[in-house]
């Protein structure tokens, strides 16, 4: 049988872009994200996940933590790690202050690239 | 819980080779990598380990216990996989399987079946005609047969094909399941090994060069393209490595913990370019011999 992690939170790959820890805080995002881990539901253990994703236990040590830290999983000493209750509504409101820094960065590309104001609206208009 | 292992001082000679003074402590629940160039001192420092050949200074400890005073409970704490191990006087794989099992009173006799099944090795095939990889196969099977509490694998991907070798790196993981044990592995195989690994000891000439975690390791060192305005020599820098030199342009390793690009600009360099690196990459750079 496939291991539970494994097409869940792979593939894992050296291939992909960033590194291997991001890649798994991505996985675990996008399964909240989509609502296929719930509040309150457990996630794999460090230990198992290592097995599973066959990536050393600091790599998902450091993916796990990250993910505590944005607020999104949390831990009990014993008894594993969870979903926050508000981890999804954290991945969300993640996205939004990206989307609203890549679009600051544009508006900041478009300037230096000597565009107006008008020009900028009207392309934003038609990525519309 | 005393580390898995730990050198103080060790030092061994052996011909024009010296081994040390090397310090390493190994943490328990965790893959150690121990990686370097041939005739660094890898096999040797794991052979000291298991109480072949005895240092001529310094103290070693395996899983608390002392070496040599207590060599005999070490041996049954510790399994050994190493591309010379020769069971070929058992003739068959079963025999010296069985051997094996009635030396070492923590023997699983299940987890050796499976590891057979794993491994597509058979107690009935001759062990003279194993291939060299199939050799491997049948120590590792030895190995993971046991519950061990520290398991020693010396360059123990050599001559496995991929499948097996994946097949190993998840039965060190699953080794590591339990925080008690933890695996010391050598190789070559550096990108494997950087996905695998918890922490990285690179030696050569005998001297740890770095014991580091892995991802601080891949985050402390990176590459920079710079061009020396001055066109002198490169001043002595901490943390700077030139890797190469062509002119007034020089690539340089930079370890972030002590170098500073700050201090870069000071001594006149202009930083071009970074790049990171992964562990094949600082590896060579750290034991590349400097450009100046």
């Amino acid at each position: 049988m496939t291991p539970r992690g494994l097409l869940r939170f792979g593939p894992i790959s050296p291939a992909a872009a960033g590194p291997l820890y991001e890649q798994i805080v991505n996985a675990v995002k996008r399964e909240i994200a989509a609502g296929r881990l719930s509040p309150g539901e457990a996630l794999p253990s460090v230990r198992a996940l290592a097995t599973e994703l066959l990536v050393s236990l600091i790599t998902i040590k450091r993916a796990y933590e990250e993910l505590e830290r944005a607020g999104i999983i949390y831990s009990r000493q014993g008894l594993g790690t969870f979903v926050a209750d508000n981890g999804a509504e954290e991945i969300r409101r993640a996205r939004r202050e990206q989307a609203r820094r890549a679009m600051a960065q544009a508006v900041r590309d478009g300037r230096a690239a000597g565009l107006s104001d008008k020009d900028l609206i009207d392309w934003l208009w038609k990525e519309l | 819980m005393a580390d898995a292992l730990a050198l103080k001082g060790v030092t061994r000679r052996l011909g024009n080779f010296a081994l040390g003074p090397l310090n390493l402590e190994v943490p328990r629940g965790s893959v150690t990598a121990l990686i370097g160039p041939n005739g660094a001192g890898k096999t040797t420092t794991l052979d000291l380990a298991l109480g072949l050949g005895a240092p001529d200074g310094g103290t070693i400890e395996v899983v608390g216990l002392a070496m040599p005073a207590d060599e005999v409970a070490i041996k049954r704490k510790v399994a050994y996989v190493n591309p010379d191990l020769n069971y070929q006087p058992w003739g068959r794989v079963g025999r010296a399987l069985n051997f094996l099992r009635k030396f070492y009173p923590d023997w699983d006799d299940a987890a050796c079946e499976r590891l057979l099944a794993d491994f597509g090795l058979e107690r009935g095939q001759k062990i003279a005609a194993l291939s060299f990889g199939a050799r491997i196969k049948l120590s590792l099977v030895a190995a993971f047969s046991r519950d061990a509490e520290l398991l020693l694998l010396d360059e123990p991907t050599t001559g496995l094909d991929v499948n097996a070798k994946l097949r190993l790196f998840g039965l060190i993981l699953d080794f590591v399941k339990r925080e008690d044990r933890a695996v010391v592995i050598s190789s070559h195989q550096l990108a494997d090994l950087e996905r695998v690994a918890d922490q990285v000891a690179i030696i050569d000439k005998g001297r740890l060069v770095i014991f580091e975690r892995m991802d601080r390791l891949v985050a402390r060192f990176i590459q920079m393209d710079a061009r020396l305005a001055t066109g002198g020599a490169l001043p002595k820098l901490d943390g700077v490595k030139a890797l190469a030199r062509d002119g007034e342009r020089l690539r340089l390793l930079l370890d972030l913990d002590s170098a500073s690009r700050e201090q870069l600009a000071a001594h006149g360099l202009e930083p071009l370019s970074e790049t990171p690196l992964t562990l094949e990459e600082i590896f060579l750079a750290l034991v590349a011999p400097e450009a100046r």
